[in-house]
């Protein structure tokens, strides 16, 4: 079985799972919604309108959305000890890592397009661009996972996992989530050029978080 | 194959000369920043801060930098060695760069009047700080020997990395923060002669500084992975 084909099976599985039980993206979409209109809230209407801010909050929400997720995905692999049986296949590290990646993209693809929804929808944004907004989108569900995996990978069987993740990711995440913000601001504001420029700098970082996770990850779990 | 670190360390030799040498060197540099570097046309006594806040910037990224060297040494050798080396600086390191932030805090308020500003070399190193606090926490949090000195090492390459890329994130904020005084391009110091002196002196000290505690916090780390090895065999 081919590198390609292993990760594509973890990926169906993982996927598959979430079908079966999909405690972790109703977790997510619930808590998304939830962070979305107590921000809008604290800000107040007026303030949560502007592009700027309401991309922001909706970056912060998918961030937080992702961790969830990730989190979810791999208590599953914990709860009956499912992920030794991969980590001892041949190549199964870099296949868990690759596979996860590709499942949570997905899964983070609903649970984004819930948020944009209602984000639009109760800040009454004017979208300029929607083409680069979407690709800012998709760019940044690709540009998150990667970091946040790897740092949960870390902390696998670790007590506080649940706030070591943040407190590892969080830091390493704050320029993807900057690119995201500022592009997406720049696609409602109709800045096609800015919206780009943004655009490349997310891509980048997906590329370069992903290869790096590749490389480090089976060095990384004992 | 984890090798045990039974075998004599050279810093068991050097560690007292590091320390003599160090507060020797220190109480030199104090009297030089004190003292005898004379007192700033524009900005008074409060300048002298210089001499305690430069000398931990430089310290900051040095200790993070040889955290990076130890995590690729372990990954690459499985030496325990290495990880010493790199929980030994990073302690340091965390150490020296609140200390950094505090003294920059210090000097911010009466020359920008502000505790703090969204700089971007502020907010680089207070967001290094953070992530090598998370390095530490990852550290106490984990048990056995191996997987620590490996999770570890992995989150000690990353941030090292993630650095440079953070700080160029930043830069499209508006910078407050002076230029470099001392390395600027295509110039001499913007320094004082005499300032200049005093500022090497305390580069120096802390240097020294740094290089004794960790040796001595290598020290300790090694005897703590003797007993721990002895313990699993």
């Amino acid at each position: 079985m081919s590198a390609f084909e292993r990760t594509l099976l973890i990926a169906a599985r993982e996927l598959a799972a979430e079908r079966r039980r999909p405690d972790g993206l109703v977790a997510a979409l619930t808590f998304t919604g939830v962070l979305v209109i107590m921000e809008s809230l604290a800000f107040g209407p007026g303030q949560a309108h502007q592009p700027g801010i309401a991309s922001a909050l909706f970056w912060i929400a998918v961030l937080f959305a992702a961790t969830l997720v990730v989190t979810r995905s791999f208590d599953r692999e914990l709860e009956d000890d499912a992920i030794d049986a991969i980590l001892v296949l041949e190549g199964g590290r870099e296949a868990l890592y690759a596979g996860k990646l590709v499942a949570i993209a997905i899964v983070l693809a609903i649970v984004e397009t819930a948020a944009a929804a209602l984000s639009l929808l109760l800040l009454d944004l004017d979208v300029a661009l929607v083409g680069h907004l979407a690709l800012v989108g998709v760019l940044g569900i690709l540009a998150l996972p990667p970091v946040v995996v790897l740092t949960t990978l870390l902390a696998l069987r670790i007590r506080a996992r649940v706030a070591l993740v943040p407190i590892l990711s969080f830091p390493i995440l704050i320029p993807q989530v900057v690119a995201c913000t500022q592009g997406a601001a720049a696609a409602l504001t109709g800045d096609a050029a800015t919206s780009l420029g943004w655009a490349g700098i997310v891509a980048a970082f997906a590329l370069v978080y992903g290869v790096l996770g590749l490389t480090i990850v089976p060095a990384a779990i004992e | 194959m984890i090798e045990s670190t039974a075998a004599p360390f050279p810093t068991i030799r050097v560690r007292p000369w590091l320390g003599v040498l160090a507060i020797g060197s220190s109480l030199i540099a104090t009297f030089m920043a004190l003292v005898w570097a004379p007192t700033d046309a524009v900005q008074g006594d409060v300048y002298r801060i210089i001499f305690v806040h430069v000398p931990l910037a430089w310290l900051a990224y040095l200790a993070f930098f040889v955290v990076f060297v130890g995590s690729l040494g372990w990954l690459w050798t499985r030496r325990p060695w290495f990880d010493a080396l790199a929980v030994a600086s990073a302690e340091v390191g965390v150490l020296f760069t609140g200390m950094f932030i505090i003294a920059g805090s210090i000097w911010a308020k009466p020359t920008w009047g502000v505790w703090w500003t969204w700089d971007p070399r502020l907010v680089t190193t207070a967001i290094m700080f953070m992530m090598y606090i998370g390095y530490l926490l990852l550290r106490s949090l984990s048990t056995d020997f191996a997987q620590r000195a490996t999770r570890a090492a992995v989150v000690g390459v990353i941030a090292v990395v993630d650095i440079p890329i953070v700080h160029l994130s930043v830069l499209w904020m508006n910078s407050l923060h002076q230029l470099p005084t001392v390395l600027r391009a295509g110039g001499s110091p913007a320094l004082d002669a005499a300032m200049g002196a005093a500022l090497g002196v305390s580069v120096l000290a802390f240097s020294l500084v740094y290089l004794w505690f960790v040796a001595e916090r290598m020290s300790i780390e090694l005897a703590r992975q003797d007993r721990m090895l002895e313990a699993r065999a």
